[in-house]
């Protein structure tokens, strides 16, 4: 345990690399979701077991959530998209493993989860659009909106970023500082509490991320459809 | 506070290696699964509409095929009760030749029956005249006369019992009854043949003449007539035939 939370502690380096812990506990987060996924998904059948059963219907409701957002295949988007849900999920719900931080109370994890939006964002924006079509859309609904729409696109996935590490991190914080001055069994309620906030801010990552390919791809117009918690 | 570019670059592979890993080893095989139940699914429907469709074709059929043995039973029925009535027109139709044949057979049994009939009746009436000719000519006297018929009747009233012949004779005048007037000579004949019988003797009788009598001489009186005429002779000997039935 670091003496703050906001500090990186270096577990080793490869090479002139530093690997911080953050980094570790993501790879074990890594090969426990791969572990979990390979195991489960070795014998899928027509008649499935609740494993699967589980599996099926955490699938279709990304799907359905996805379907909700954009008409279409949900298939373009899922994997991005379960992909930061069971991350973030995971990565939150990592704080139960005593001695584990969540790399998300940390602003790297969080940053590089925003970045991979923003640039799935572009990404999307001009595979349906097309450059000039995406970039078209910043001029909408008159090109005075282009500034601000730029800086829109910076804003939103800074708050994006913002929003899953202040509340993260606060968690730890909280439970932090309650472990240090009640005793063991205090900060149990509040952990609890921690484990509905990292599903939803799971949640709310995932959609919000879901919700700017949205508006990227559907008509350019990278208007925010950011709904604040 | 510091911001690690070496974590947040270890961070953006991490998360780039973990969606491909989730997309390798979760996504698209749970997605591939559900697609699969689902072209199962879509499939079994599609069968289960296909053979919905094959039974209604097959009900359509089977009652096409209903309605068509319905309507060959239907021409079978009329064709056979056709076939009936024809086959019923053309029994009655030879019932009635066949009844026309044996009706004109039997009439013309019937009329040879009869023709039969009364050459036997005409043979047989032949007969009998000539029976009767022949006995009432036997028993006419010889010779045919008012005198010969006199003598008969004095034997028949003769033949007569004692009483009834004097009851008879003494009861009134006497009327003799010829079929033809007669003679003198024959009146005189009369009288002598009379003379033989006590009670006749001596009596000059009335004479009417009755030609239903056809020949002879019959003596009436107030009580009673003694016969002595062919036509008499006839009437017995007809009543006699009678008795005796045909061919007696």
């Amino acid at each position: 345990m670091n003496d703050t939370p906001l500090s990186l502690t270096t577990a080793f380096h490869i090479g002139p690399l530093p690997v911080t812990l953050p980094v570790v506990i993501t790879w074990g987060i890594i090969v426990f979701l791969a572990a979990l996924s390979f195991g489960l998904t070795r014998r899928l059948s027509m008649r499935p077991s609740w494993p699967q059963a589980v599996l099926e219907m955490i699938v279709t409701a990304i799907d359905g959530q996805i379907r909700a957002t954009i008409p279409g295949d949900p298939a373009r988007f899922r994997d991005l998209v379960g992909t930061l849900l069971l991350f973030v999920l995971i990565a939150n719900w990592s704080s139960l493993v005593p001695g584990v931080e969540p790399p998300t109370a940390h602003l790297e994890t969080d940053a590089a989860l925003a970045l991979v939006v923003f640039v799935a964002t572009i990404f999307y924006g001009i595979r349906a659009q097309g450059l000039g079509g995406y970039l078209a859309s910043f001029a909408r609904p008159t090109w005075v909106m282009i500034p601000l729409n730029l800086i829109e696109q910076v804003t939103r996935t800074f708050s994006l970023m913002v929003r899953l590490f202040g509340n993260v991190m606060s968690g730890v914080f909280v439970i932090g500082i309650l472990l240090s001055l009640a005793g063991l069994l205090a900060p149990i309620p509040l952990m609890a509490l921690d484990l509905l906030t990292g599903a939803v801010q799971a949640y709310i990552f995932a959609t919000l991320a879901l919700v700017f390919i949205a508006a990227a791809v559907e008509d350019g117009t990278p208007d925010s459809k950011e709904t604040r918690p | 506070m510091n911001f690690d570019w070496t974590t947040f670059a270890f961070q953006i592979v991490n998360v780039l290696v973990l969606l491909a890993i989730l997309k390798h080893f979760l996504f698209r095989p749970v997605a591939g699964i559900i697609k699969a139940r689902q072209e199962e699914t879509d499939a079994a429907i599609a069968r289960a509409e296909a053979t919905r469709a094959e039974a209604q074709a097959a009900a359509a059929q089977a009652k096409a095929e209903a309605e068509a043995n319905a309507a060959a039973r239907r021409d079978i029925l009329q064709k056979a009760q056709e076939e009936a009535a024809a086959e019923r027109a053309r029994l009655l139709d030879e019932a009635r030749a066949e009844a026309a044949r044996l009706l004109t057979s039997v009439q013309a049994q019937a009329d040879d029956l009869v023709v039969k009939a009364e050459a036997k009746t005409l043979a047989r009436a032949l007969d009998l005249a000539e029976t009767i000719t022949a006995r009432a000519f036997a028993a006419q006297p010889r010779p045919p006369t008012p005198a010969g018929y006199a003598a008969r009747l004095v034997e028949a009233v003769a033949a007569l019992p004692d009483d009834s012949r004097a009851s008879m004779f003494g009861s009134g005048p006497l009327i003799l009854v010829p079929a033809q007037p007669l003679s003198d000579a024959d009146l005189a004949a009369v009288r002598a043949a009379f003379a033989a019988v006590p009670e006749l003797a001596g009596q000059t009788p009335e004479v009417a003449i009755d030609p239903e009598l056809i020949a002879g001489l019959d003596l009436r009186t107030p009580s009673g007539v003694v016969h002595n005429s062919l036509a008499h002779d006839l009437a017995r000997m007809a009543e006699a035939l009678d008795g005796d039935g045909p061919g007696g």
